[in-house]
């Protein structure tokens, strides 16, 4: 982060009225004048990230005559057919039928058991913007439109054109950390490695593996084994002379500091009769997630922000064949960790949505489609107002007025108008929503309205 | 709370400061922690052998050269041998992929190649492939892909791109292979995932650099793109009309053991005849196309003006110094070296050898005391800490190999599984911080989280304690260390610590460690050599100290 925008950040963070104590020494706390208090109930927001880019013209597809018609002449060989979509009844769908695609059967009963709310067309964007203004450059766009990374960079961070690296879920730790002082765990979990979403401007997030902590061998609370924990923890603790290795220090430090708590915690955790599909990388995820959850009380945690992901979702090739397979599992997995958690009790203090790089092209290039801009995204839980379209699901139309150029869909909604509902409800107040979104005040309305508070 | 870090005077190590005392550098032979500096650059990791003759080449003027010319002139160790030969035993793509890797492993830790495979490890991490894709059927492809990057490691930049564009594994990957021209009444277009990568990934990255890999901005502080949708969409019309090279037809090409491993065809039928548009740049030969050309002449026009773009010596240079040396080198490393990708001295644009050559030989590359800084060098990929230490170790199974499947599951990385093109780490990562808050980058601290550093340090753990020279009943495919030096030393403490400094640090360890490591051994019998040796040789090779290359 540049200096400029660190101070843009930190001016936005305290615009509650106090200053934001700024260091790393060890006990400081941090934040203890933010007008931030501790939070009397539970929440967690869980980021299921859909790494390549989800088809989600797929996901959800219009069924009505017209509007299908313009579907599949846009998408030709890669359409899926009328009759074989699931038929869904969402609200605000100005009239039109939708249906969702063959092999979420489960995204269909949360959607029709109103547990799910559809986000249409949300995507990057620094201020609204036209075709016109588009094809003109007289509007600020999100730098290398349609690249991977750079669009995964706009989603999980909301940097715009500033050279911000923290994501947005840290800053909201961040922004929280003064009311969260008494949680044992940092309140960003990642269970999908180091990712931007989860690297607050202060708060450091926990890694952990995909079924848990991973403890240490060779370590443990009497003879030989104590003698070596301690050796290594206080190696890990000491000073060194280059950045590289006081950096890894720290992550040694962490890893052995976290490890055999969050694992100790872990084994208390209930056993979930729900199922999860332990053959799916994001079912095994977010089961992690569901028992990380169980065990919130015994690390004092008020807010939670777990990320997991999963991949292949970048669908060039043979599209129509791999296509079900990922949105089976996404549509399984969602379903069994809502499942999950109406068992533990928590299914209005979770909320689950998804993150993905872009929406694909609505072209074909004979086999798959390309990266695009604007896509559909999904929210669950029992505080969202499910069953509903937010937004404005466009007409998937070549050439339509949305359409910068082989399908690309300019996106309606902003990624900021996304993060900062997620995060209002999730607590932070409205007038801190700039450190989280930080063009949020481009656009309008500043709440999308999809979950109750 | 877990937001704290330390804070507190950084003692300076006296041993440090001591290991590179002052002298004319160029007018004595490499010191030995001089040459072990260099071989950690230069190689898969540094042996007592290979200092030793590093330090008897004479000054270090023209030992280094000599060594590195040495290396060049051996051939590549090649991968795609072993996985046919295991071809006979099984056809599981599974299987012929724990073949591959295994014999990247046994190259790393034992093929006379140790730069060439060194540089062809950085290749790799730059024009990726994986095995997490449809590769996964095509082991020979993916071997024969690796064996490209060996051959082409000191080669001419140029002809890489194009044996790159036109390889199987790649038209695979990134999906040209099969890539067809536009169908305007099918809404059908040119897939551009290749175009897009190899500009943005191979060659020449999003935005315009300086000669000196800085990027300069305009009015707004915005960077200048280097490309737009329409050059991507012309690339990727470029890129139409390429399969596999059996078939006299485009629609009848196939996939077999023979065509997975030669370069693509063009198959007129299917390559886009209209003009193309390409990049634009001061001094662009070609930024359009003609319609009409040949695939072959598309290509050619096309790969010249990608690599004849002022981006891909400041790209291509940088990211291989980051590979081999240092995660922050000055701008005037990156634009010395740059200049040398410009022009070898011999007039030649794109020579690696000669690229590779200066990176090394550079004089940051090979600083004294007074210019090594807190940021002088970098972290370990944990693929290299691993070999490092079975080369430090003398590591060997007593079946030959070196069998390690899924190497990215304990290490997050492992030869040609990165899970997508963006490698398993970025060039410009920087963790949250004080390395992303100074401005800098640490690529490879993308793969330290506290997950995968409680993997790794567990495997050195296993490695160290239950997987030594004193274990006579482990399997014939285990990969042991040898620690019979150790435990020789073992009576001696301070001769103990000083051995294993020697080996895994290149005699610099700080007093705080070699105190822990020491006090470790002491708290073990005299009477348990072993015991006493792997107790301060995990400390150490678990440390701060070993995963940093300095």
């Amino acid at each position: 982060m540049d200096r400029m925008s660190r101070r843009r950040f930190l001016r936005a963070l305290s615009a509650g009225g106090a200053l934001y104590a700024f260091g790393r020494t060890p006990g400081t706390v941090w934040a203890q004048s933010t007008g931030v208090s501790g939070f009397a109930d539970y929440k967690a927001l869980v980021c299921v990230y859909l790494t390549g880019g989800n088809d989600s013209w797929s996901t959800l597809v219009p069924r009505s005559a017209a509007e299908y018609a313009a579907y599949a002449n846009s998408r030709q060989n890669l359409a899926i057919a009328q009759d074989a979509l699931l038929p869904v009844q969402l609200q605000n769908t100005n009239g039109v039928e939708f249906g969702v695609h063959p092999s979420m059967p489960g995204l269909r009963n949360l959607l029709e058991s109103s547990r799910c709310a559809v986000i249409a067309n949300v995507g990057p964007l620094i201020r609204p913007v036209t075709k016109a203004q588009y094809q003109n450059k007289t509007v600020p766009l999100p730098p290398q439109l349609f690249s991977h990374n750079d669009q995964t960079n706009q989603w999980l961070t909301l940097r715009g054109r500033q050279q911000l690296r923290s994501g947005w879920a840290g800053r909201v730790a961040d922004a929280l950390a003064g009311g969260l002082t008494e949680q044992q765990l940092a309140t960003n979990v990642s269970l999908s490695g180091n990712s931007a979403f989860s690297a607050g401007e202060i708060a450091t997030p926990y890694i952990m593996g995909a079924t848990g902590a991973k403890e240490f061998t060779g370590f443990g609370n009497t003879g030989t084994n104590l003698q070596r924990q301690l050796a290594f923890e206080r190696i890990a603790a000491a000073d060194y002379n280059d950045v590289y290795a006081r950096a890894y220090a720290d992550v040694q430090r962490r890893a052995v500091l976290y490890a055999k708590q969050v694992n100790d915690t872990l084994e208390a955790a209930p056993a979930l009769a729900t199922g999860f599909n332990a053959q799916s990388a994001l079912a095994t995820q977010l089961k992690t997630v569901a028992k990380m959850i169980a065990v919130r009380d015994r690390l004092d945690m008020s807010r939670q922000i777990f990320f997991v992901a999963t991949g292949g979702y970048d669908t060039h090739d043979d599209q129509l064949a791999n296509q079900p397979g990922l949105l089976s599992d996404l549509s399984e997995s969602l379903s069994a960790f809502y499942a999950a958690t109406v068992e533990l009790g928590v299914s209005q203090n979770v909320t689950t949505f998804t993150q993905s790089d872009f929406g694909r092209s609505l072209t074909s290039n004979g086999d798959g489609s390309d990266h695009a801009w604007g896509g559909v995204q999904l929210v669950v839980g029992d505080s969202v107002s499910g069953g509903t379209i937010y937004g404005q699901y466009p007409l998937l139309q070549i050439g339509s007025p949305l359409d910068v150029g082989g399908g690309r869909l300019i996106p309606s909604l902003s990624t900021h108008q996304y993060a900062a509902t997620l995060s209002q409800w999730f607590g932070v107040p409205v007038d801190q929503l700039d450190a989280i979104a930080p063009d949020l005040q481009n656009f309008s309305p500043t709440n999308l309205g999809f979950l109750n508070a | 709370m877990m937001i704290r870090r330390r804070s507190g005077p950084v003692l300076v190590s006296v041993l440090i400061l001591c290991g590179f005392a002052a002298h004319d550098a160029n007018a004595a032979p490499p010191t030995r922690a001089e040459a072990f500096r260099f071989l950690n650059q230069a190689t898969f990791g540094p042996t007592s052998a290979e200092i030793d003759r590093l330090t008897a080449l004479g000054d270090s003027s023209q030992a280094y050269a000599q060594w590195i010319d040495e290396q060049m002139a051996i051939g590549p160790s090649l991968q795609l041998p072993a996985v046919q030969a295991k071809y006979a035993v099984s056809k599981s793509p599974w299987v012929l992929h724990d073949a591959r890797q295994d014999i990247w492993f046994k190259h790393a830790t034992r093929a006379p190649d140790q730069l060439r495979q060194r540089v062809a490890l950085a290749l790799s991490e730059i024009m990726v492939v994986s095995q997490h894709s449809e590769l996964l059927f095509m082991p020979f492809a993916t071997a024969d892909y690796y064996d490209m990057l060996s051959r082409g490691a000191f080669g001419d930049f140029r002809q890489l791109m194009e044996d790159v564009t036109l390889h199987p594994a790649m038209g695979t990957f990134l999906n040209m292979l099969g890539n067809r021209k536009p169908d305007p009444l099918r809404n059908i277009r040119p897939d551009e995932n290749y175009a897009r990568e190899l500009m943005q990934l191979f060659s020449i990255g999003l935005v315009t650099l300086n000669s000196d890999g800085s990027v300069p901005v305009n009015a707004a502080g915005d960077p200048f793109p280097t490309y737009d949708q329409l050059v991507i969409e012309g690339f990727a019309h470029v890129f139409t009309g390429w399969n596999y090279s059996d078939a006299t037809l485009f629609s009848k090409a196939r996939r077999t053991h023979t065509t997975q491993v030669q370069p693509m065809k063009a198959y007129p039928e299917e390559h886009a005849t209209g003009s193309k548009k390409l990049l634009s740049y001061p001094g662009v030969a070609q930024p359009v196309l003609p319609g009409g050309q040949t695939a072959q002449q598309d290509l050619e026009g096309a790969l010249n003006n990608i690599f004849n773009h002022p981006n891909v010596a400041p790209f291509i240079s940088r990211q291989l110094i980051e590979r081999l040396v240092a995660s922050n080198p000055s701008r005037a490393y990156v634009a010395r070296i740059a200049a040398v990708f410009n022009d070898d001295g011999q007039g030649h644009r794109g020579n690696l050898g000669a690229v590779v050559k200066a990176i090394l030989l550079d004089p940051e590359a090979r600083p004294s005391a007074a210019a090594t800084t807190d940021v002088t060098g970098k972290l370990k990929e944990p693929l290299l800490r691993l070999v490092q230490f079975w080369r430090a170790y003398d590591a060997a199974a007593r079946n030959g190999n070196y069998h390690f499947t899924d190497s990215d599951r304990v290490f997050g990385q492992g030869p040609l599984l990165s899970p997508t093109v963006f490698n398993f780490f970025t060039p410009a990562y920087a963790p949250p911080g004080e390395i992303g808050d100074r401005g800098l980058v640490a690529p490879e601290m993308q793969l330290a989280n506290e997950n995968l550093n409680t993997s790794v340090t567990n495997y050195f753990y296993t490695q160290i304690f239950l997987r030594n020279s004193t274990k006579k009943s482990l399997g014939s495919a285990i990969v042991i260390i040898d620690i019979a030096d150790e435990m020789a030393a073992a009576g001696n403490p301070n001769a103990l610590i000083a051995l294993i400094a020697d080996k895994l640090l290149g005699g610099h360890i700080s007093p705080m460690l070699a105190g822990e490591a020491r006090a470790a051994a002491l708290r073990v019998a005299a009477s348990k050599p072993a015991a006493r040796a792997t107790e301060a040789l995990y400390l150490i090779a678990t440390s701060p100290e070993f995963a940093v290359q300095r």
